[in-house]
């Protein structure tokens, strides 16, 4: 339900899939064995106002910065789903 | 909306266990013995309760309670979401059960195996403890990328507080080796005698960084605590209690515990914003707190509580703390059996134990003769006061 206005209507919309860094955190522990450490975990502000959370991939730890423009990937995950995540999109 | 209890209602026994990292027995007969342990200290029985009230997500079935401890007639119960950030909601419940007359005596609990059991900290995919009707319906959300346990999820609210007020990983550091002073000298503390230096701490190992160390995490605790209330009538005839002076919870539209990470800015706290409004809106103001309790799952929300509650500007905790005002004799002497960072974690209501012996005058670390007690977690707070 929407909480402004209470209609239950949806529908699906295409995202540009780009936006910004909001926060991160680099996981060492505890490891779970369907991840390879460290993990990138990422808060990322969509162009279209919308946050996600989601890992940041093909950039070394020490590289993540808050702010830093991104563009999704879709990287497989297991039973032959997919998730997105996100890699560097160079400066805009 | 301000909720002042006006005093009606009173602390008038606290009880637990031993806490451990290995408890041996069940959730349920560790609430059992920290139930009779807290009445006992009330000059109570347990014919004489007649309301229970613990959190969503505890183990312990009240009827379960009800039938160990051979009480008579329930006449009332509720539980508190939210998981550790609801622990002081507990409160609120049993002042504002015994105030309305739902109750007579009501008992609060929190039995917990956080270490032998279902630990929160251990990487999981499947649903968590945490799941179901406790506030943490967005960690469906973050599992699917290995945002699995509560370090985690607080590290990407903690880092984004890093980056807007310019916080290091020393400044949590330097609340950590204060909350270790404390426990080094509490005998009922994990980190009793194990005091540790800054250096100490910008060693230990990253958990999530660069926000979350392990020295700045809760320790995994088994044990239960309870405490006693009643009416402030009724009070007067027990050996020691201590007054709910005002209790107060504010959960927010889009904050659950901290597996959302929705809400605009997340370096505030803004549950325990609207909270202080509520406390400090009750005729008690910060000045007047003399000992503070502040949930410390980890070190960074201490810093943001500390910020959100008004006791210090937003970015100035570290400076607060660098300048030892969580210390005996500080500004705001804070967590003084340790925290549960040093002490253990019985899920927050430990700390409110420890409140309830700093007013009476039996804590371990005993301050000069405090008369007000603030006790928050994160959205949820007590302001508890020795009678006059
Ligand atoms: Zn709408």
């Amino acid at each position: 339900m929407c909480p402004e206005c209470h209609s239950v209507e949806h529908e699906v919309v295409e995202l540009a899939g780009t936006g910004t860094v909001y926060s991160y955190a680099i996981l060492h522990h505890p490891q779970h064995p369907a991840f390879s450490y460290p993990v990138v975990a990422v808060l990322v502000d969509l162009d279209e106002g919308i946050r996600v959370v989601s890992n940041l991939v093909g950039v070394e730890p020490p590289e993540v910065r808050i702010g830093a423009p991104v563009r999704v990937m879709f990287q497989a995950t297991a039973d032959g789903l997919t998730v997105p995540v996100f890699e560097p999109a160079g400066p805009t | 909306m301000s909720v002042s209890l006006g005093g009606s209602a009173a602390i008038v026994g606290i009880g637990q266990t031993e806490f451990s990292k290995a408890a041996g027995r069940s959730e349920t007969q560790l609430a059992g013995e920290a139930i009779v342990a807290a009445l006992s200290d009330a000059g109570l029985t347990t014919d004489d309760v007649d309301g229970f009230v613990s959190y969503t997500i505890d183990p312990v079935e009240e009827t379960e309670l009800v039938r160990a401890l051979g009480t008579p007639e329930v006449r009332w119960s509720s539980r508190v979401p939210y998981g550790g950030g609801g622990s002081q909601g507990v409160l609120l419940h049993a002042a504002a059960a015994v105030a309305g007359g739902a109750a007579r005596v009501v008992v609060a609990y929190r039995a917990i195996k956080a270490r032998s059991g279902s630990r929160f900290g251990r990487a999981q995919v499947s649903p968590r403890p945490t799941s179901a009707h406790s506030g943490s319906t967005a960690s469906q959300w973050c599992s699917p990328f290995g945002v699995l346990t509560p370090a985690s999820w607080m590290a990407l609210n903690a880092t984004r507080y890093m980056h807007t007020y310019g916080v290091t990983s020393a400044d949590f550091g330097r609340a950590v080796v204060q909350l270790r002073d404390y426990a080094a000298t509490n005998p009922n503390a994990h980190f009793y005698g194990t005091r540790i230096t800054l250096d100490d701490h910008q060693s230990s190992r990253w958990i999530a960084e660069p926000a979350i160390r392990l020295f700045d995490c809760c320790q995994e605790t088994d044990g239960a605590v309870a405490l006693v209330v009643t009416t402030a009538d009724r009070a007067r005839d027990t050996p020691a209690p201590v007054i709910v002076a005002a209790a107060a919870t504010a959960g927010l539209f889009e904050e659950e515990i901290a597996s959302n990470h929705y809400r605009p800015n997340l370096e505030v706290m803004e549950g325990s914003v609207a909270l202080a409004a509520q406390l400090f809106g009750s005729g008690i103001a910060r000045s007047d707190i003399d000992v503070a309790m502040i949930y410390d799952a980890f070190s960074p929300i201490l810093l943001m509580q500390l910020e959100a509650l008004g006791f210090c500007g937003f970015g100035e905790a570290k400076d607060f703390i660098a300048d030892g005002n969580l210390a005996p004799g500080g500004g705001l002497p804070c967590n003084t059996n340790g925290g549960l960072i040093g002490e253990g974690y019985i899920h927050g209501l430990n700390l409110t134990v420890e409140a309830v012996r700093q007013l009476r005058g039996v804590a371990v670390n005993q301050l000069d003769d405090p008369s007000t007690a603030l006790v928050t977690a994160s959205r949820t707070g007590v302001i508890l006061q020795r009678p006059l």
